[in-house]
């Protein structure tokens, strides 16, 4: 075929342009380590990197996230450790105020020591995150959640807790609020509470009492009435909420055996000790109390002694005391509830973190798989590539150098 | 017969002398773009009858005639039309592709960076600092949207200076060939027939650099021009008389330069999407296939973040107590009205619903009545409004009365998205981090009850009495309740039976009641006063993130600039691949036009020493010749 002088030219200067910059492409791919210089190398491995860049990016979100959760429930759970020996310690007081042989300064000494725990408690449940947050406060991080007045301590703020994201659908708690780890106690034994009545002239001493049968509970109020006629002491037993059913759960009239088991509608306790004609026992669903609430009605218990002392006065105290230790042990459950979930909620974050941690290896694995240069092929095409166009450019050099005019 | 010597050696000495002028004018052009190469036609003078038979009376050359394919030059012209179209198209996305290369200055890293700092203040809410760099992150993807936009929006008006420019070369290009088709028509009258072949391939020359601007059509008269036409068969050069042509603002969008043709009085509007080919159909495909298409979709998803961030911000409560507002501002369509519209309505396009729009642009047809014509321009679906305001593709078009028949609007609903988003707040309390409501479960309530802490409904706009305090008592049996509060019709609302975890939804939020409540047992929602510790919105804010809110509810924000990045990736290097191939196609043909009609230097060279040689034997016959004449004249 004839070939024309600048065809010759053109088609070299061609390949030569196109050798350079495949030549160029790599060399670039190499200097940036990056196989994608721009999406269209490889629309579809850019739009995944993007996508999984996300993934990734977010997964380490989490982890700053879990830090978070972490720190906080750390702070929560060294608080809520420091409040539980401190119940310990005052439910170990509680054991030695029932000792018998205390005498009334024996016990203003330790009413005095059980004040000092209160406000070691109160300031307790009022910690701050160290940047000025309450711990315990619901969503009002700046409102101090707890104050003593006249009326006891009470809890100003609310029950909000805080969550956060530690994975992609997974949220935990940041907070917890401080009504339910201080004020949502039962008192009594969580379902009702058996009380002597303050006008008690006997010696009666209430048990805390069991649920025999769920499925009787009725929620209602009841009272015991003692009489005392001929020296025999008989009770009966009245529903005295409003509107309740009939019938009468115990008859009036049934003999009084100290320590015997008194059941209806499902409750059961016992009453020890010699009530008089007229003293009066209340069962009735139990309440919330919170547990400042029971150090301090174990304080007064301890400050006010019945003035009629004897057994009446022992068996006074022994019903507060027993009170306070049933609330205590509730509240000491309480808190240890609140801090199993934070301990759970620490193990969790340790397992996420492990997982998400391995993830955003995978993610920045799968990325650099996707975007990042593979050396030694990139070398290799390099070099691959130089050869080449030192070839062409030998022997465009070479045909361009053949010229009839050499010979005329 | 001496003299019949002289004769021929002279004749072969004359065809010798032009056969060394050609090739010394075709090495003299070797190089020269356009050239063909020139070959003489030498033929034997007709010979002498005489009554020794017939004698040769020497060689004429009749005519110089350029090695010239018709049909290759045709192929060379269709092909080059088609690689330098592909070429412009290719470098102008070229930049888009570029301005998208990097995974760092994108729009990806900006996304990660607002919805880390949305985390963090979801993390300490009441953290001035965390709040602060969340505001400064959404600045920062804002203004992200805006450069981004803003190199589009710079591409497309270079765009209109390059069809500018190449309007005034096309009509340079016209005026030439029109010139050439005269000089050629006087030229081949006045030489007696003779091609006049350097002109012919300067026509052909200036014809091969025009069609690379544009592609045309070329028809050969009978007088020796060339009639040339563009587009959908519109002539631009008759004879000797050209077209001009004008680069015009659209009607459809003033912005931008369309190409119409200048009758001198009036501009004569063309379909653009007629002229295919060359640079200009580059050019024009480049705008409306890929850059269009690309600040839409970009647009898109400035909206739609807009739109949903802007949603559940309103769903919220700032550090002062009141009710999230707009944390962006949010960005609306687009509507042109047609300049030649003679109707006094105007069409007016709000966004219904984000997430069903789909980034094309609309064009709108008043076909008399109320009905209206409606064309989805990215695939050309055609929809009739037989009246307005109507909803298509999450846009909701009204309009106002005096339209004419024939009135046309262009809607583009997402073009100005990334240019408009911008940062509606200034002030770092005005962040809604937190919920506008709280419930409370009285600390005398006796049964187990537990109530959620709520949630307001998306609806919008939120309930006016949202914040009023709500009392739910449980009633005696405890199987019903009683709701009061400020907002609720028929308060107190008595006997609700109640469900364990069945919503309760009162003055626009839902809570959930769980647990065995006791008689009396009182739950309560009140204004979320002071709450500096409350994350709840934040915590939804971020969940947008990896929500599915763009294109139906199909793709996240990232995946929607995932799918551009890749949409243009892929188009680039559809257009990469394309256009070199078809370039080499052209080289193939350029090389086998090149083979007929090149000049081969070595070929000259053989050429040139053939006539030489020829020179010299003419003159060796002269002097035979003269060296007769010598021998009769000495006798």
């Amino acid at each position: 075929m004839r070939i024309s002088t600048s065809s010759i030219y053109n088609a070299n200067v061609s390949l030569l342009n196109q050798q350079q910059s495949q030549l160029l492409h790599t060399q670039q791919q190499i200097a940036t380590q990056r196989r994608l210089l721009t999406p269209a190398d490889d629309p579809i491995a850019a739009a995944r990197v993007l996508k999984l860049s996300q993934a990734d990016a977010t997964n380490s979100q989490y982890a700053i996230n879990r830090n978070a959760v972490q720190h906080s429930a750390s702070l929560a759970e060294s608080v809520l450790q420091s409040v539980t020996n401190l119940l310990q310690d005052v439910r170990t007081i509680a054991v030695n105020a029932g000792n018998g042989a205390l005498n009334h300064s024996d016990k203003q000494t330790l009413a005095t020591d059980l004040s000092g725990r209160l406000d070691e408690l109160l300031s307790l449940a009022n910690s701050t995150d160290g940047v000025g947050n309450y711990l315990f406060s619901g969503f009002q991080g700046r409102t101090q959640p707890f104050s003593n007045d006249i009326a006891g301590v009470q809890y100003q703020t609310d029950d909000g807790q805080r969550m956060i994201q530690v994975g992609s659908s997974r949220q935990l708690a940041a907070s917890d609020s401080g009504a339910d780890i201080f004020m949502r106690v039962k008192n009594g034994n969580g379902t009702f509470i058996a009380k002597a009545a303050t006008a008690n002239t006997g010696s009666g001493i209430v048990s805390q009492g069991a649920v025999t049968d769920p499925a009787l509970l009725t929620g209602n109020n009841y009272q015991v009435t003692f009489s005392v006629a001929a020296g025999v002491t008989t009770y009966g037993v009245t529903n005295i909420t409003p509107g309740a059913s009939v019938p009468v759960p115990v008859a009036p009239g049934t003999p009084y055996v100290s320590g015997q088991a008194i059941s209806f509608d499902g409750l059961q306790f016992d009453i020890t000790g010699s009530p008089v004609n007229g003293d009066v026992f209340t069962a009735a669903p139990s309440t919330n109390e919170s547990i400042f609430e029971t150090i301090s009605n174990l304080i007064t218990a301890l400050r006010t002694p019945n003035p009629l002392g004897g057994a009446v006065a022992a068996a006074e105290f022994t019903n507060s005391n027993n009170q306070a230790l049933n609330s205590l042990d509730r509240g000491i459950d309480n808190v240890s509830t609140v801090r199993t979930s934070l301990g759970s909620r620490l193990r969790e974050l340790d397992s996420l973190q492990n997982a998400g941690e391995s993830m955003g290896v995978q993610f920045k694995q799968t990325i650099s798989q996707l975007q990042d240069v593979d050396l030694n092929k990139a070398i290799s095409d390099l070099t691959q590539q130089q050869i080449t166009l030192e070839a062409a450019q030998k022997s465009f050099l070479a045909v361009s150098g053949l010229s009839l005019f050499d010979f005329m | 017969m001496g003299i019949g010597i002289f004769g021929r050696g002279v004749s072969a000495l004359n065809a010798a002398q032009i056969g060394l002028s050609t090739v010394e004018h075709n090495i003299a052009n070797a190089n020269t773009p356009g050239f063909n190469r020139q070959q003489i036609v030498q033929t034997a003078r007709l010979s002498l009858d005489t009554g020794a038979g017939f004698i040769g009376q020497g060689v004429d050359v009749s005519t110089v005639k350029r090695i010239y394919s018709e049909f290759l030059s045709t192929q060379v012209l269709q092909g080059q039309a088609q690689a330098s179209q592909l070429e412009t198209n290719f470098q102008q996305i070229g930049q888009i592709n570029n301005m998208l290369a990097d995974s760092d200055a994108g729009l990806s890293p900006a996304i990660q960076d607002l919805f880390s700092a949305i985390n963090n203040v979801s993390s300490s809410p009441e953290s001035q600092a965390a709040r602060q760099a969340m505001l400064s992150s959404a600045q920062f993807l804002a203004s992200r949207f805006q450069s981004l936009n803003q190199r589009m929006s710079d591409i497309d008006s270079s765009i209109n200076g390059q069809i500018s420019s190449s309007v005034t070369t096309i009509n340079s290009y016209a005026q030439q060939i029109a010139s050439m088709n005269k000089n050629i028509v006087q030229v081949q009258a006045a030489f007696n027939g003779h091609t006049p072949n350097d002109l012919l391939d300067q026509r052909d020359q200036l014809i091969s650099l025009l069609n690379q601007e544009v592609k045309v059509n070329v028809v050969k008269q009978s007088n020796g021009t060339l009639n040339v036409f563009i587009g959908s068969g519109q002539s631009l050069v008759v004879g000797e008389q050209p077209i001009i042509l004008k680069a015009v603002q659209s009607l459809s969008d003033p912005s931008r330069l369309e190409v119409a043709y200048d009758s001198g009085s009036s501009v004569i509007r063309a379909q653009q999407n007629s002229f295919q080919g060359g640079n200009l159909g580059g050019l024009l495909a480049f705008r409306n296939e890929s850059l269009d298409v690309a600040q839409n979709a970009l647009g898109r998803v400035a909206i739609v973040l807009a739109d949903t961030f802007n949603q559940q911000h309103q769903l919220g409560q700032d550090l002062n107590g009141a009710l999230g507002g707009n944390f962006f501002t949010q960005p609306v369509p687009l509507v042109i009205t047609n300049a030649e519209n003679t109707g006094a309505a105007t069409i007016s396009a709000s966004i219904a619903s984000t997430s069903a729009l789909t980034g094309s642009n609309y064009s709108l047809r008043f076909d008399g009545g109320t009905a209206y014509t409606l064309t989805r321009l990215s695939d050309n679906t055609v929809t009739s409004l037989a009246t307005l305001p109507q909803t298509v593709d999450g846009l909701t078009i009204a309009t106002t009365a005096g339209a004419v028949a024939g009135d046309r609007y262009m809607i583009r609903p997402t073009v100005n998205g990334a240019r408009d988003i911008a940062v509606a707040i200034s002030d770092t309390s005005k962040i809604a981090a937190a919920a506008p409501i709280r419930t409370n479960a009285s600390l005398a309530n006796i049964g187990s009850g537990r109530i959620s802490a709520g949630t307001v409904n998306a609806v919008f706009p939120v309930d006016v009495n949202l914040q009023q305090p709500v009392s739910i008592v449980f009633d005696s049996p405890p199987a019903t309740f009683t709701v009061t509060g400020t907002g609720i019709p028929g308060s107190p609302v008595a006997g609700v039976a109640y469900t364990e975890g069945a919503p309760i939804t009162y003055n626009g939020f839902t809570l959930q009641i769980t647990g065995t409540p006791a008689a009396g047992d009182t739950f309560s929602v009140t204004s979320n006063t002071n709450a500096t510790a409350d994350n709840r919105n934040a915590l939804q804010l971020a969940n947008l993130q990896t929500q599915n809110t763009v294109d139906g509810g199909t793709t996240s924000y990232q995946g929607a600039y995932a799918q551009l990045v890749s949409q243009v990736g892929n188009k680039t290097r559809e257009l990469e691949m394309t256009s070199q191939a078809q370039t080499s196609m052209v080289n193939q043909v350029i090389q086998t036009q090149q083979s007929i009609s090149g000049v081969n230097l070595d070929e000259e060279a053989a050429n040139l020493l053939r006539y030489q040689r020829a020179y010299q034997a003419a003159g060796r016959v002269i002097q035979v010749a003269n060296t007769m004449f010598d021998t009769l004249l000495s006798l």
